[in-house]
Order: structure tokens, then sequence, then C-alpha cells
């Protein structure tokens, strides 16, 4: 084969690698610098749901999984102490009413009597009497609300529409007052944390729009940045003895970019698609005018 | 789009599939050129190959990503 003259083929080659090396530029900043993440997780609020009042779980009314909404009964915990102890208040409260009623019957008589016939001191001890029980027969009435309130508690409801999950509670287990129960999924605040190199973040504004992969499912999810957070854990200042800085001395050559969590809000969940909070998910950001494309690094 | 490549339930970045991807366009490319008789023009062919797959792999992802 005959070879061109050397110039030209210098020249050639010359102008391909340097094409190759604006290319290669090109590359590397789209490539580490999109605002893009394989590490993003599902999440989810869960709420830790204790009785307010302690005793015997004597009916459970949901299973493992299962859909609840707001108000839904999730358990009842014994209520014969709590019917017993409205029965008492209720018995206070009717002793407390007689005898504010023998206070008010004392002192409205010894009012009408004439100033002769009585003297001021026993006047004012018969309307202090009628203060005194009034203040008694109030106290009951609060007590016997008390009551009621714990007897209604003993039914354990469900604050959130959602699922239960992880259900480990039994029929006849001992609930203790505000010892969390029941893990419930909040089902209206799924969200996704995308873990992004803080090399990334400049690249990424609050409302921009983001395509969510799962690894389970092929659609993609559409959402928004939401927030940033503000504060991650310095690996390196670990609190020492007396609350003195424990700053570690060993520094690593290698080292990596910090992942900073962005709160992304998810706006469209595709038909079939089922979420379960702690599911892995790539996090692209995507440019505002293509929602194919990835959006470019800023300058 | 950007997307992971799942191997059997290990799953890697996509870089991975860039560069298997654009190895194959390049080895194509580097026979058609062959064909052509465009290696007459080039003072270094590994230099040169080496600038193409770059090139390549550059073009691929500006395409996909």
């Amino acid at each position: 084969m005959q070879q061109a003259s050397s110039w030209i083929r210098v020249l050639v080659t010359v102008v391909v690698v340097a094409a190759a090396g604006v290319a290669g530029w090109y590359l590397w900043r789209t490539y580490e610098e999109s605002p893009w993440t394989r590490d993003g997780r599902v999440r989810v609020n869960i709420v830790m749901v204790a009785p307010d009042v302690a005793g015997a779980v004597t009916d459970l009314r949901v299973k493992d999984n299962q859909s609840v909404r707001i108000g839904d009964t999730l358990f009842t915990v014994d209520p014969a102490r709590y019917r017993l102890a409205l029965a008492q208040a209720e018995a206070v409260l009717a002793g407390a009413k007689s005898v504010l009623e023998q206070r008010q019957e004392e002192q409205l008589r010894r009012e009408r009597l004439s100033s002769a016939s009585i003297s001021e001191e026993a006047l004012n001890q018969a309307r202090t009497a009628t203060l005194s029980a009034q203040a008694s027969y109030d106290q009951a009435e609060a007590a016997l609300g008390v009551a009621k309130l714990n007897l209604a508690r003993t039914d354990v409801r469900s604050p959130v529409n959602g699922h239960v999950t992880n259900l480990l509670v039994h029929r006849g287990d001992y609930a203790t007052a505000g010892r969390p129960m029941v893990a419930l999924v909040d089902g209206d605040s799924f969200y996704v944390a995308g873990y992004f190199e803080e090399t990334k973040l400049r690249h990424i504004q609050i409302g921009d729009r983001v395509s969510i992969r799962l690894m389970a499912y092929g659609a993609p999810l559409t959402g928004h940045v939401d927030s940033v957070a503000r504060a991650i854990t310095d690996r390196d200042n670990a609190l020492g003895n007396d609350l003195i800085a424990n700053v570690n001395p060993t520094f690593s050559w290698v080292r990596l970019a910090q992942r900073i969590p962005v709160r992304i809000a998810i706006d469209d969940i595709p038909k079939g698609i089922v979420l379960s909070a702690g599911m892995t998910a790539t996090v692209v950001v995507t440019d505002p005018d293509d929602s194919n494309r990835i959006k470019p690094p800023v300058r | 789009m950007i997307k992971e490549i799942n191997l059997d339930g290990i799953y890697l970045p996509p870089l991975l599939g860039y560069l298997a991807g654009a190895a194959v366009l390049w080895y194509v490319l580097r026979y058609l050129l062959n064909r052509l008789g465009v290696y007459r023009f080039v003072w270094h062919p590994p230099l040169f190959n080496t600038a193409l797959y770059v090139m390549l792999l550059s073009a691929f992802v500006a395409a996909t990503l």
C-alpha cells in the first residue's frame, strides 16, 4: 500500500489525537460531574404506635402488612380495669355532687338569717365550705373525664394511612403505656433519598426534575429535588472525653467525596409499581427541556 | 439514559457498558478504515486508534446520556 507524504500523516494523527483530547475532557466532565447517583434509597416515615394505657392485648385487629386508614383500630388493650375506673370516677362525682348540694343549701339558709342570729364568721365558713365543695366536684368531674379518656384509649387506633409492617404483637401480649408496639408505614410519605457526592451538589438546584429508576422496576418514577441535607457527621472528629475535639491524625491519601443526602419528592409513580422503603434507586437529575437527558453540569 | 448494568444480580456502573459498546464499534470502525485505506494517512496507528476509541466512547456517552 502506498504511503502518503510524511507531514500529512503526522498532521492527521495529531488532529485526531487533539480531537480525542477534547472529546475525553467532555466525556470526563459529563460522566463524572453530571448530577446522577446510583446510591439512592426509597424512604418513608415510620410511625411507632404506642398504647396510651397499659394492659394485656385482648383483641388484635390487624395482620402483618395489612393496609390501614386513619382511625382504624389496631388492637385493644384489656378495658376491664378502665371500665371499673370509670365507674369509680362516676361514684366519686356523685358523692361530690351531693356534698356540694348540701353545702349550697346550708349557705343559702344562713344567708337568709339576720345578722343578729348568725355571726359573720359562721356565714363566711358556709361560703368557704361551698367553694371547697365546688372545687371537689370540679376535680371529680375532671377525674371522670380522665377515666373516660383512658377507656377510649384502650382502643389503639392508626394515626396514618398506610401499612402495618413487621407486626410482632400477639393477642395476650402485655402492652406498656408509652412503649412502641406497632410500626406503621405512612403510605402518604414516600420519598427518595439520593446520596450525591459533594462534588455534584453544585449542579443540583432545588426544584430540578428528577428521574428515579428503581432496581426492581423498569419504568422510571418522576420527581423533583425537594431539599438538600445541611449536615452530615464529621467522621474525623468524634467527640472525645471532656467535651474536647478528637481529630483523627491519619489522613488518607486515597479518599472519597462525602455523600450528602438530597431529598427527592416523588411526583408520579407509574401504574403497577409498589414502593417499599429501602429499595435501591438510581437518581438522575434530568434536563429541564428534555426529561430523557441528564442535566448538563454547570460551568 | 444512564442505567446500571445487571450481570446476574451483580450491578455494575454504566461506564462499563459504554466501554464495551464503544469497543465493539471501535473494532468495526478499524476494519472499515483499514479496508478504505485510511491508515495510509496515519503516522502512528496505535496512537490514532486509541484516539479513535476515546472519541467513540465520548460520542457514545454523549448520545445516550
